[in-house]
């Protein structure tokens, strides 16, 4: 399966362009909001006012692709959370006004397949859609629903992508589970911060997955996952994973890494980078916060690197002496769900 | 390509608290449709529901987890079902923590049935409750994956009333392309003051029990409870019981309207069409459609305008067992499509409930009316829709 085309909204000024090192915005604090676009031209103001930001921002990402590539033959999407703004609104008012007459507008829009439902809309198209909502797996599962689709000869091209929003629900009910940092924190310190707890993020990247080779960025080579790990099931997995695709380990020369400054939960990155030799190293999430469908906007930035765009130096961890050509992301959801996808060079 | 077979199911729903429950329920035509006892909400007073017939901790007793913390009734639900159908298919320790065992369920309201619980936890600055990490629609997967030891694909979908059924097209793909052995599939749901609300702010709750394809009709009736079936490549089975194959699945876009469907019911043909297509069967080669059949105005007339271009005037008996259940909304799909496969076993067709007057015209067609057996059901259509128009059918045929 190769990537087409891409879009990215996120705590970084990547919708328009690339990131450069010299255009990387530094967040304070807990949450690293998404640096959003104007909408006016792709979505209506009498909409626009009625849709949460999580739905907001998959149109802003997914209407543009669709635009160029208007015949898609599925939507795919990966949120852990969908539109829980909208959510939390309705459940309020369940709440507040003990279950009086309320407006609909927010439970329909707080089912996660809203996305697809109005890219699916307005583009008139009667495809393929799905919604994958496994948490930390949502994103890896979505591109594996596109790649049974393209095997089995379903579609020729699909949009696929992640949406997740920083919303007051998530927020709250995470803070209290005790996932972010209680101290003052930057994301330039964040990684190696060496402290419990890390930072929210958001965003929605959307790519154009074909199964034809031409006029591809990158070929998305597989993904794989696994749940709830005990001591050696990673390597297993990983073993598995590379001898499925004709990988040896020395065939990987870079690494995307979710570190995420949790000094509870990031030895697993520490113990999978010693399995591999002479590879660069390259951190995401001190652009992007984490979120459950972080790995999104690192295949998104391991598809600007493979394509010969520059990735900013904030994110080199450890240089590798060998030029990109198969990266492997590996991301995992505090500690309890891990996805691997393996990213090449055309 | 491989065949999918089925080798395991489980369910629970307002007519049964197991599978030879609802089998019971379906045969003798009772309906699990009224007063609530166990839902806490303004509108268990008012309106007819179809709740499981066990509270939390009778539940909780059946499923020895009487001090397991953070457990909502959606995660009972689920874990009742999947425990029969891993055992109904005889799934061991091994077979079930291999790396080729995959998990595909769904919901949509997963733990927000806890709907007071959720806004003290996501509003105040109270102590986190033990539900904290319980709310999300994945919850209870994470749960099963955990509990059962599961290391292969595990994912949840929501596409609202479809989801389900979209699971175990995932889970039959899955097998399909070699990447799963055995793919367990289904989904849950519970009653939630938040769906009630919902559909309720939207005019299409039913105060007494739903009335599918009547001209009548005024709404749906919410249920809940859950459905696994326990899918294998046919080639894996070696001499096990096989209850059906899942022949075909469709999937399509109704590219119309965030919650009704369209007059023309594009979604639902072309999930029709697609679904017969993958079976390589024709419209002639369906015995029973198990409809989505929800009561509404709007999708009960659109799913008869969809069967209308599809099979013309031969259109093959249906039904909507939601008359039994209500509404179970994520478990739906699985719900019915273990119905349908009672159907393909015992050569039976249960009665639509509560059913008196053919809807309008020209399309006014009567659901099954009453209980028939030695009857040769090959190949059944089930029927899913959601809001966003995502519709999703399925082909379950005998083996």
């Amino acid at each position: 399966m190769y990537i087409r085309d891409s879009k990215c909204i996120s705590p970084q000024p990547t919708y328009t362009n690339g990131i450069e090192s010299e255009g990387i915005v530094e967040h304070s604090g807990t949450k690293y909001f998404a640096i959003e676009p104007k909408y006016n031209e792709l979505i209506p103001a009498g909409q626009l006012r009625r849709i949460g930001k999580a739905v907001r921002m998959g149109i802003g990402a997914g209407l543009p692709l669709l635009k160029n590539n208007p015949k898609v033959d599925g939507m795919i999407i990966g949120s852990a959370n969908g539109g829980l703004e909208d959510c939390i609104s309705f459940l309020n008012q369940i709440i507040d006004y003990e279950e009086g007459t309320l407006t609909p507008t927010n439970f329909v829009q707080s089912t996660p397949n809203a996305v697809t439902g109005y890219l699916a809309i307005t583009t008139k198209n009667h495809c393929y859609s799905n919604t994958h909502v496994q948490r930390g797996l949502a994103f890896e599962n979505a591109l594996l629903d596109a790649s049974l689709l393209m095997e089995q000869d379903q579609a020729k091209s699909v949009l696929v992508g992640n949406i997740e929003e920083i919303s007051s629900f998530n927020y709250n009910i995470d803070e209290k589970a005790g996932f972010f940092k209680a101290e003052e924190t930057n994301s330039a310190q964040l990684i190696g911060s060496n402290t419990p707890g890390t930072v929210c993020g958001e965003s929605a990247t959307m790519f154009i997955v074909q199964a034809a080779k031409e006029n591809a960025l990158a070929e998305i080579i597989d993904t794989d996952q696994l749940h709830h790990p005990e001591k050696g099931d990673i390597s297993q997995k990983l073993e598995q994973f590379l001898r499925r695709n004709s990988l040896l380990h020395s065939d990987i020369d870079t690494l995307l890494l979710g570190y995420n400054g949790d000094c509870r939960t990031d030895h697993y990155y520490d113990h999978f980078k010693e399995l591999f030799d002479d590879v660069s190293v390259y951190s995401y999430k001190n652009l992007c916060g984490e979120y459950p469908t972080a790995s999104a906007f690192a295949l998104w930035m391991a598809t600007e690197a493979i394509s010969g765009k520059q990735i900013p130096a904030q994110a080199l961890m450890q240089k590798g002496s060998r030029e990109i050509k198969t990266a492997l992301i590996y991301n995992h959801y505090i500690g309890l769900e891990h996805g691997f996808i393996l990213v090449r060079k055309i | 390509m491989k065949r999918v077979v089925v080798t395991g199911i489980g369910a629970i729903s307002s007519i049964g608290l197991d599978v030879q429950g609802n089998l019971n329920s379906l045969r003798n035509g009772i309906g699990g449709i009224g007063q609530s006892k166990f839902f806490v909400s303004k509108y268990a007073q008012t309106h007819a529901l179809g709740e499981v017939k066990a509270s939390d901790d009778e539940l909780r007793l059946m499923l020895e987890v009487k001090d397991e913390k953070g457990l909502t009734r959606s995660d009972l639900l689920a874990f009742k079902a999947f425990r029969e159908a891993i055992t109904d298919a005889g799934l061991d320790e091994d077979a079930l923590s291999s790396f080729d065992t995959a998990l595909i369920s769904a919901s949509t309201v997963g733990g927000m049935c806890l709907t007071d619980q959720l806004y003290q936890d996501a509003n105040t600055a109270s102590k986190a409750s033990e539900f904290i990490r319980s709310y999300s629609a994945s919850a209870h997967t994470s749960y099963l994956a955990k509990r059962y030891g599961i290391k292969g694909i595990v994912d949840t979908l929501n596409t609202a009333c479809s989801s389900s059924a979209n699971a175990i097209m995932i889970g039959s793909r899955l097998i399909k392309s070699g990447r799963a052995k055995r793919v367990i599939v289904g989904g849950v749901d519970s009653l939630a003051k938040y769906t009630v609300n919902g559909f309720n702010s939207l005019g299409i709750l039913s105060p007494a029990a739903t009335k599918p394809f009547d001209l009548n009709r005024i709404g749906l009736s919410l249920g809940e409870g859950a459905a696994y079936l326990v899918l294998e490549a046919l080639d894996e089975v070696d001499g096990k019981q096989v209850y059906a194959e899942i022949k075909g699945y469709g999937n399509a876009s109704d590219a119309y309207h965030t919650s009704s469907i369209s007059d023309d019911a594009d979604g639902v043909v072309y999930a029709i069409r697609q679904a017969l297509n993958s079976s390589g069967l024709s419209p002639n080669d369906i015995h029973y459609i198990n409809a989505h059949g929800t009561g509404t105005g709007n999708n009960d007339k659109a799913e008869v305008v969809g069967f209308s271009t599809i099979f013309g005037s031969k259109i093959p008996p249906f039904n909507s067992t939601k008359s039994y259940t209500g509404h179970t909304l994520g478990a739906s799909g699985g719900l019915e499509a273990i119905y349908s496969i009672f159907s393909i076993k015992y050569g039976e067709l249960y009665p639509s409930l509560n059913f008196e007057t053919p809807i309008e015209e020209p399309y006014g067609l009567a659901p099954i009316r009453c209980y028939q057996n030695d009857v040769e059901i090959r190949n059944v259509l089930s029927n899913s829709y959601g809001f966003s128009g995502s519709c999703t059918s399925l082909v379950i045929s005998k083996v």
